[in-house]
């Protein structure tokens, strides 16, 4: 006999004795990257004798485009509100049981209900909820005061503004600097934000999204119109130079959500995580991981000071009551796109 | 006599392009500022992270396992495909040969996307095997056209002198044949390897639960990450690698060139 006709069965019969051995269930997390604790993930592990492994996307549209098409078996994800409305009307979401989630009905503050878009909560816990204001250089800006959009034509800052790259929340933060809602589908209120847009374009270095931490830590910009998850990690590194702006005309509030997919493997499991998440103790600890605040109230009155005193992380109650949820409009986006291409194209 | 300054400036121009960008990212991967806009100081800590990061080393594993599976079977698959188009000039071939010839030029989101569909039809989970399928795929097509092409300079004499010295199909083939095809079947593999392990679009649809190549992780990292220079580190540790690979089969090639037939 040839060594190699040993070799072949001696590969397989170790395959398949591996694959019988005592099988930890494993649950799959599908998230953003560096989005949880990696701590919690390990304690979770070893108090449920299982395995975590999470993948990571980029995009929701992207995590909804691979979902929808077809690529099952993840356990729990992680969308934003109006991608769990999506993919609830598109029946891709279980129920949860609320029973298997006391922790969640415990220690949940009701005060976010207004802040997320779907408090009944039938497939959906909050995760994190996060807001778009104006991150400030403190040093750079002295003498002017930063608590309204209509600082973002200052002259004063010419050429060191940047704005998201984002149609709804650049347009939705025009909108509002107008008193209207930022789900406004009026076009007469649309024509007239488009030119508040307009107007900040002449006073802004550039529309970004990813660029304008660096800028602003780097003081290149002075502000920047941009999500407090992302400043509020910059003003945690320089908190002497850094601030976080809330406009006093209102600004969106956002909200990364837990799903259970229709495809779980481990919809028990997953239960239990999102419990797991939401005990008190877990939840501070996992709040000061990300910067950016789940809506637990116990979790919330664990957290250290500079935590609980940085405003983009933890805004006072009256901040929040003038955050506005960004709903999923539908075919209405239309309207949304076709002032952003006038923008875009206007020099 | 003066000297034409055009190809220094060439030189100085090209080898800028190349390598300042990764001078760059790797000065930044030991800069203490998380942002690289600033130098604020020489530091460590981005590499004791990378070292830490398990997610990190879980995917770089998936990224070399599928890597290595589907070089290997796209060096097999690729190099019988060769022969036979070598062999015969058929239609059928010529069909054949379409078919080995599509996934080099066909869009990869498509490929991606039809592969995840056919999946999800037949019912079959994804995870590192529809990876590992995929690829193969795609590797098949550039590891046929190398062999190829390593197959047109053959000169076909020496297999009927085997033959004639009474060596049966079999032996000739791989006592002549394959080892003078083997630079170009390693050429192919070396190719396929490289783009399997860098591929994202295609990975991206096919790839499931538990299975996240490099690619995947770093393109989501990018994005959403606190932890951005993690990613130089990353790099800068596996352009050494490169390097040193490079440097290892150059050395490698030095020690073999004498041996080669050069009068056959």
């Amino acid at each position: 006999m040839k060594p190699t006709s040993l070799f072949i069965p001696a590969i397989l019969a170790t395959a398949i004795l591996a694959g019988c051995g005592p099988k930890k269930p494993t649950l799959h997390l599908y998230t953003w990257s560096d989005y949880i604790d990696p701590g919690l993930v390990t304690l979770f592990e070893k108090e449920n004798n299982c395995r975590v492994k999470i993948d990571t996307f980029d995009s929701n549209e992207t995590m909804y485009a691979k979902v929808k098409a077809g690529s099952g078996g993840y356990d729990i994800i992680f969308p934003s509100s109006y991608q769990v409305s999506l993919m609830a009307q598109n029946n891709m979401l279980l129920p949860l049981d609320k029973s298997k989630l006391p922790n969640v009905t415990a220690h949940f503050e009701d005060f976010y209900k207004r802040v997320i878009l779907n408090p009944e909560m039938t497939f959906n816990v909050p995760y994190a909820v996060t807001f778009t204001g104006i991150a400030y250089r403190k040093d750079k800006t002295a003498g002017v005061a930063i608590d309204s959009w209509a600082c973002l034509d200052n002259p004063a800052f010419k050429g060191r503004v940047s704005l998201l790259n984002d149609f709804r929340e650049t347009i939705g933060a025009a909108l509002k600097s107008l008193g209207y809602s930022l789900n406004s589908t009026s076009p007469d209120e649309l024509r007239k934000a488009c030119d508040v847009v307009l107007r900040w374009k002449k006073n802004i270095a550039k529309f970004d999204n990813e660029q304008y931490k660096t800028g602003i830590a780097s003081g290149e910009f002075l502000l920047g119109h941009g999500y407090s998850g992302d400043i509020a990690q910059v003003m945690l590194e320089d908190p002497a130079n850094i601030g976080f702006a809330f406009p006093k005309e209102g600004f969106t509030a956002a909200c990364d959500e837990m799903v259970i997919p229709k495809t779980a493997k481990e919809p028990t499991l997953a239960h239990a995580f999102i419990n797991f998440l939401y005990e008190p103790d877990n939840a501070s600890r996992n709040i000061q991981y990300i910067c950016a605040v789940m809506p637990n109230k116990e979790g919330i009155s664990k957290l250290p000071d500079e935590y609980r005193n940085n405003p983009a992380i933890l805004p006072p109650a009256d901040v929040l009551a003038k955050a506005e949820v960004l709903k999923d409009l539908g075919a209405n986006n239309a309207l949304y796109s076709k002032v952003w291409d006038t923008i875009k194209a206007t020099e | 006599m003066k000297r034409n300054p055009f190809p220094l400036v060439m030189l100085v121009l090209v080898l800028t392009f190349l390598y300042l960008p990764i001078a760059v990212l790797a000065t930044n991967s030991f800069n203490l500022s998380r942002f690289g806009g600033t130098w604020e100081g020489f530091t460590f800590k981005w590499y004791g992270q990378l070292i830490n990061d398990s997610q990190v080393w879980s995917a770089f594993g998936n990224s070399l396992c599928i890597a290595a599976g589907a070089t290997l079977a796209s060096c097999l698959f690729g190099t019988t495909a060769a022969l036979a188009l070598h062999k015969w000039n058929s239609r059928l071939q010529n069909v054949h040969y379409g078919l080995i010839y599509t996934p080099l030029v066909i869009p990869e989101i498509l490929m991606g996307i039809s592969l995840l569909l056919t999946f999800t039809a037949i019912g079959m989970d994804c995870g590192l095997h529809t990876i590992l399928l995929a690829h193969t795929t795609f590797c098949v097509s550039y590891v046929t056209m190398t062999v190829l092409a390593r197959l047109q300079d053959f000169d076909d004499s020496l297999i009927e002198a085997a033959r004639d010295l009474g060596a049966n199909a079999w032996i000739s083939f791989l006592r002549v044949q394959f080892p003078l095809l083997l630079p170009g079947i390693i050429s192919g593999g070396l190719l396929a390897f490289t783009l399997s392990i860098d591929d994202f679009v295609i990975t991206f649809f096919v790839a499931g639960p538990g299975s996240s190549t490099l690619p995947l992780k770093v393109y989501s990292m990018i994005k959403h990450s606190p932890k951005l220079p993690v990613i130089n580190c990353l790099s800068t540790v596996m352009l050494l690698l490169t390097f040193m690979l490079v440097l290892a089969s150059r050395a490698f090639q030095n020690i073999k060139q004498p041996k080669t037939l050069r009068g056959a």
